[in-house]
């Protein structure tokens, strides 16, 4: 199977894989941070960015120049990358990228429900919205009462259906439902993308599930940092882990009983790969566990285009892309608010 | 022309330009395009330069230029270029230009605003009495189930109660865009679980969208339904979808009155619309007249103040300091355009020459002759500075090369004469002004093409081929008559020998040579391919070492320029007799067999092959008669001197840089020439880095000398030349085969093409009715082919050959081809 893949997948992808590897091979170097760092104002940053591969997509703002109008353009260009490959993609390249696709989706939806439960207007919350994870019927969320509304009217025919069927409830949608849904959607749709990956052999597989393992993971610990100190019942707690992940069962069982952060770090400590990680939160500038999760995944991220003939080099380049907006916004925004002493604790991707 | 044998004298010099004149310096440079500019800032990032307000000024206006450029397109207008000249303008004219810009565009931005707003507003009208004028039956009949008695379409409400007639059905009606529609059909109906019916139509008439412009086909639909709050589902659902919703009263007559009055609105708004666009089209006017001067003077105000960017600030802030290349002659001309633009400031900006280090860029001027030239040269590597410049010689030597390739005299006519008319209407704006790549390829090249063809036409003149056809201009010098008559051939021998033997011994059979090529007799001959293979395999040796000698020989023009004697003595010379002693005396035996063995010793000649071979062997053959008298001991000789060379040239001269290395370091002496010569040998590196050029040696520039000088380097470096170059003289000279080969395919297809085309089509018909109705047809194929598979294809073939054998065999034996061309600050824009 492996040798056939490898044959045959540039007849389908090749051109795919070679555009995203150039699109990978302009991302910002270590250089063009140490240049960024350096700027005094947002049309310095701009300025730099023009002699990058984001070229002149700001030319036609308005000035002032804001953070989040920068933040829109780049979002807006990684969406019209992406928006090439999937227009160009075959099967079963297509379905990944809608995989791809469906945690944004999830994260929209979300935020509608939430901006409709705050009484806040679809059209501000719209904005926020990330433009991978748009869809038609998207607006028309906040008509539904109940998850199984939700399901029934809005949601029945798009790609995020399949994983509704653990979470259909009649509970009315308040903020800690609401929060449940996404969690266990999360949870659901992660478990089906690893599936797929899994199904599909290959390198794919070796490259795609380690990184949902660690995704799976990583929210697992999330959801049980998030939960400390909240109403949240442990089988609860327990019910929204994604199972795809190295901590599943014992490490999930654990980490379900565990009740404050020392006790999580024991847990990890079980395990080689996330031993380390905990480690060093905290240590030499302060980093935060969500730092260093980030770090890890862009590391997982980069390796993954040592190999050839596989999907993940799609998704690493979209994660490795995300970390490097969430980068060029961190710096604006420290530029913005002249809060330079941290302007250095972006993530670099190597 | 005399620049074109080597680059020019290029200086670097330094600018102190006054900070009131430097703008208006910098611009007369601009405009003359003699300077190339080094940049003294690199290390300084690209917004913590002097100049970046200015240039985030120009690009600020750029970007209002681009949002006019954008208007005066869509609006299917055409944006004519400049007239006339246009220097950069004074830095207090940029606000004028930015005011008129900005009003324009401000005036431009509330116009088309207007515009906007008013077709929105009509679209809005249109959809609406689209909306009411189409008529929906569905609803209407759902109206009728509604009031009317029971039925069993309408369970679900008639069985809670069973008072519906007070129920009362209401409607939305709206448009949404074609995409969405299913989508909202099927949300509504899950969304309200059925308690609709809505229907869906495609508008008859297309409406123009109001911002891009884009005829669309809405769809409007009328749903009807039940209750309020499934009314407030439909309505958010319709929202989200962003319908344009409309009232929809339910008597028809009061539907009538409001599409009226709807058609009244639209007409007055498409009087105030018009109007609108007509005030628009004013403006668009004045933008088309403002616009393409505008661009071209912020362009090259931008440019200015880029170039600006690259200068240095001198300790007191009262002048820049720019540095940049320029040629030796050109500096009287900018020291003139320096104090020209400067007179107004006072101060007069000055310009001296400075010593340098690093190698100067190259710059060969040409002219439409020689730049195509220049550029098959060029395209294989810009020739160090001051370096022996091929290009001259590939005047002469690419169409030559190539034409023994094409060797036809036909086709080297049409191709002549393609040549000929690019040539002809080359001063066409038309011609200048296509787009096409695959012409502008052709067109560059049309003096090589024009060069090639004529060459081709000689070359074809001794193959004696045209169209594959042999031409008798002068007699045959073979008579078939006195053969005939002295061997007595009967009617039945005759009839018995398809194949008869024309023998020059007997007298009067040959006459003597042909006086120019090949004897049209040969064409007529069964072993015509034999004989010419022999004569064009010598020819392709002979042509090849001759073509390698003037290579290596060239390469003493190298050496004596940049003084290094000892490379002419440790190099050339034993390169020379390598190449000579071996494959000269080649050359020299070819010539002398066909001069000295003649007609009757012919059966006895001596093989030129077995000789060669033997020499190497130094092996004797008894069946192989010797050439000519002390013929061994000459080989002998030639080949212990030829093999004697290898040494000489692998450690000649790493033994003589080494021994000069001690001697500078010992005693102080100073023979920094030979320094100098050492380090431009021993590597590429060095040669960019540190000893350039005489010159400015003699400008006594003391750099750094000590710069390190590794014996093992320059041992390395000697003996991969030494191997390229022995090993090189025996591959490249079988490359030079490569000509026999491509001429006879070339001979052979277009002979080919005549057998069986044209040839075919000539026996056809015996009468003339025929022939001429088939010869039509089959000329139109003879003629399609001759172009497409002879001219293009094999003239592309001997293209790329004789590009080959000129970057590789000929330019290897002395161009480096490491430089980089001088590409000076211009404003105008190459073609």
């Amino acid at each position: 199977m492996s040798e056939r893949a490898e044959l045959y997948f540039n007849v389908d992808h090749g051109y795919l894989e070679g555009l995203v590897r150039g699109c990978k091979a302009n991302l910002l170097t270590q250089k063009d941070y140490i240049n960024l760092v350096q700027c005094e104002t947002l049309e310095d940053l701009k300025i730099h960015l023009q002699t990058t591969d984001y070229g002149n997509f700001l030319a036609n703002e308005t000035n002032p120049l804001t953070v989040s109008k920068i933040d829109t353009e780049m979002r807006k260009k990684l969406c019209r990358e992406f928006e090439y490959f999937r227009n160009h993609s075959l099967e079963p390249l297509s379905t990944f990228l809608t995989y791809m696709t469906c945690s944004y989706m999830i994260d929209n939806v979300i935020l509608l429900m939430n901006g409709a439960l705050q009484k806040k207007s679809v059209k501000e919350v719209l904005a926020k919205c990330h433009p991978l994870g748009r869809f038609t019927e998207m607006e028309a969320v906040n008509i539904a009462e109940t998850t199984s509304d939700l399901f029934r009217a809005v949601l029945v025919e798009t790609p995020l259906a399949p994983f509704f069927q653990d979470c259909m409830s009649e509970n009315a949608l308040d903020e800690l439902n609401i929060e449940l849904l996404r969690n266990k959607l999360y949870k659901s749709y992660l478990e089906e993308f690893y599936k797929f990956c899994k199904n599909h052999g290959d390198v794919t597989a070796e490259i795609m599930c380690p990184i949902l393992e660690f995704e799976a993971d990583r929210r697992a610990v999330i959801i049980t940092l998030n939960s400390f100190g909240t109403e949240l019942s442990k089988e609860d707690r327990e019910a929204l882990f994604p199972t795809c992940g190295k901590l599943y069962p014992e490490g999930l069982r654990l980490l379900a009983q565990a009740e404050d952060f020392e006790q999580m770090k024991r847990v990890a400590d079980h395990y080689g790969v996330y031993k380390p990680l905990f480690e060093a939160v905290g240590g030499s500038g302060g980093k935060t566990l969500e730092d260093v999760f980030y770090e890890r995944e862009v590391q997982m991220n980069v390796l993954a285009f040592n190999r050839q003939f596989h999907y993940g080099v799609f998704y690493a380049y979209v994660k490795l892309k995300e970390q490097e907006m969430r980068n060029i916004v961190w710096i604006a925004e420290c530029i913005s608010q002249r809060h330079r002493t941290k302007i250095n604790s972006y993530i670099p991707i190597l | 022309m005399g620049s074109m044998f080597r680059s020019e004298e290029v200086a670097l010099v330094q600018l102190f330009l006054p900070t009131a004149a430097a703008y208006s310096c910098v611009s007369q440079l601009g405009e003359l395009g003699l300077v190339e500019f080094r940049d003294l800032n690199a290390s300084v990032s690209a917004f913590q330069r002097r100049f970046v307000v200015d240039v985030r000024r120009c690009e600020e206006l750029e970007k209002t230029f681009t949002f006019l450029q954008e208007e005066v397109r869509r609006a299917g207008l055409v944006l004519s270029p400049p007239e006339g000249k246009l220097p950069a303008p004074p830095p207090r004219d940029l606000l004028r230009i930015q005011e008129e810009t900005d009003r324009l565009a401000q005036e431009l931005r509330d116009v088309r605003g207007n515009q906007q707003a008013l077709r929105a507003q009509l679209h809005q009208l249109r959809l609406h009495s689209a909306v009411l004028g189409q008529s929906h039956g569905p609803p209407m009949a759902a109206a009728a189930y509604a009031e009317g008695p029971s039925s069993e379409r309408t369970p679900l409400i008639s069985a809670p109660g069973g008072s519906h007639t007070d129920l009362k059905v209401n409607f939305v009606a709206g448009a949404v865009e074609p995409h969405k529609a299913a989508a909202l059909e099927r949300l509504l109906w899950r969304a309200c679980r059925g308690f609709l019916i809505a229907s869906f139509r495609e508008m008859e008439s297309q409406l123009e969208d109001p911002v891009t412009g884009e005829p669309a086909t809405w769809m409007t639909f009328v749903i009807s339904y039940w209750g309020e709050q499934i009314g407030q589902k439909i309505r958010k659902i319709t929202d989200c979808f962003h319908c344009h919703i409309f009232p929809y009263l339910e008597q028809e007559q009061a539907r009538h009155g409001v599409l009226q009055q709807l058609q009244q609105q639209s007409q007055e708004l498409q009087e105030v619309l018009e109007e609108t666009e007509r005030f628009l089209s004013q403006v668009l006017g004045r933008v088309q007249q403002l616009l393409p001067s505008g661009q071209v003077q912020v362009r090259k105000m931008k440019a200015v103040y880029l170039a600006l960017n690259q200068c240095s600030v001198s300790t007191t802030h009262k002048c820049l300091i720019a540095e940049g290349w320029c040629a030796a002659c050109d500096l009287p001309a900018l020291q003139q355009a320096l104090q020209d633009s400067s007179s107004e400031a006072g101060v007069s900006a000055v310009a001296h020459r400075i010593p340098c280090r690093d190698m100067p860029p190259t710059l060969i001027r040409t002219n439409r002759f020689t730049a195509s030239f220049q550029g098959i040269v060029d395209a294989y590597g810009v020739g160090r500075y001051q370096e022996v410049n091929p290009a001259p010689y590939t005047i002469i030597t690419f169409p030559f090369l190539f034409a023994v390739m094409f060797g036809d005299v036909g086709h080297g006519l049409l191709m002549f004469l393609f040549a000929l008319a690019m040539v002809l209407m080359e001063n066409r704006p038309a011609v200048k002004a296509a787009q096409n790549e695959i012409w502008q390829t052709f067109f560059g090249g049309r003096y090589l093409l024009l060069l090639m063809g004529l060459f081709s036409i000689y070359t074809g003149f001794i193959y004696n081929e045209c169209f594959s056809r042999a031409t008798t201009i002068f007699p045959s010098g073979w008579s078939v008559a006195a053969m005939a008559n002295q061997s007595g051939w009967s009617d039945k021998y005759l009839s018995q020998h398809p194949v008869l033997t024309l023998d020059p011994n007997i007298p009067g059979v040959f006459l003597g040579p042909y006086p120019f090529g090949i004897d049209p007799v040969w064409s007529l001959a069964s072993n015509h391919l034999s004989f010419l293979n022999s004569f064009k395999m010598k020819m392709s040796v002979i042509l090849g070492v001759t073509h390698m000698a003037f290579g290596v020989f060239l390469s003493i023009f190298n050496h004596v320029h940049f003084g290094q004697a000892h490379r002419l003595l440790l190099e050339t010379l034993p390169e020379l007799i390598f190449l000579l002693g071996l494959f000269g005396y080649l050359v020299f035996l070819v010539v002398y067999k066909w001069l000295q063995v003649s007609v009757s010793s012919a059966a006895s000649a001596p093989s030129i092959l077995i000789h060669f071979i033997n020499m190497f062997l130094f092996a004797h053959s008894s069946t192989n008669l010797p050439l000519f008298p002390g013929q061994e001991v000459t080989q002998y000789t030639l080949v212990v001197l030829a093999l004697a060379m290898v040494p000489v040239l692998l450690l000649g001269t790493p033994l003589y840089l080494l021994r000069q290395h001690h001697r500078r370091h010992h005693p102080q002496m100073g023979i920094q020439d030979e320094n100098k010569d050492r380090l431009l040998d021993s590597s590429d590196a060095s040669i960019s880095e540190n000893g350039w050029s005489p010159d400015e040696e003699k400008a006594g520039c003391p750099g750094d000398e000590e710069a390190e000088f590794v014996a093992s380097e320059a041992f390395m470096h000697q003996a991969i030349h030494t191997i390229e170059f022995c090993l090189g003289c025996i591959s490249n000279t079988a490359s030079y085969l490569r000509l026999w080969a491509l001429s006879l395919a070339h001979a052979q297809l277009s002979e080919v093409l005549w057998a069986m085309v044209m040839r075919v089509g000539l026996s056809m018909g015996r009468e003339v009715g025929v022939a001429a109705v088939v010869l039509v047809p089959v000329f139109a194929a003879f003629a399609v082919m001759t172009v497409a598979i002879l001219l293009v294809m094999e003239g592309l073939s001997a293209f790329l050959h004789a590009l080959r054998l000129h970057w590789v065999e000929f330019q290897n034996k002395f161009y480096l081809g490491t430089g980089y061309k001088l590409s000076p600050f211009t404003f105008t824009t190459d073609d």
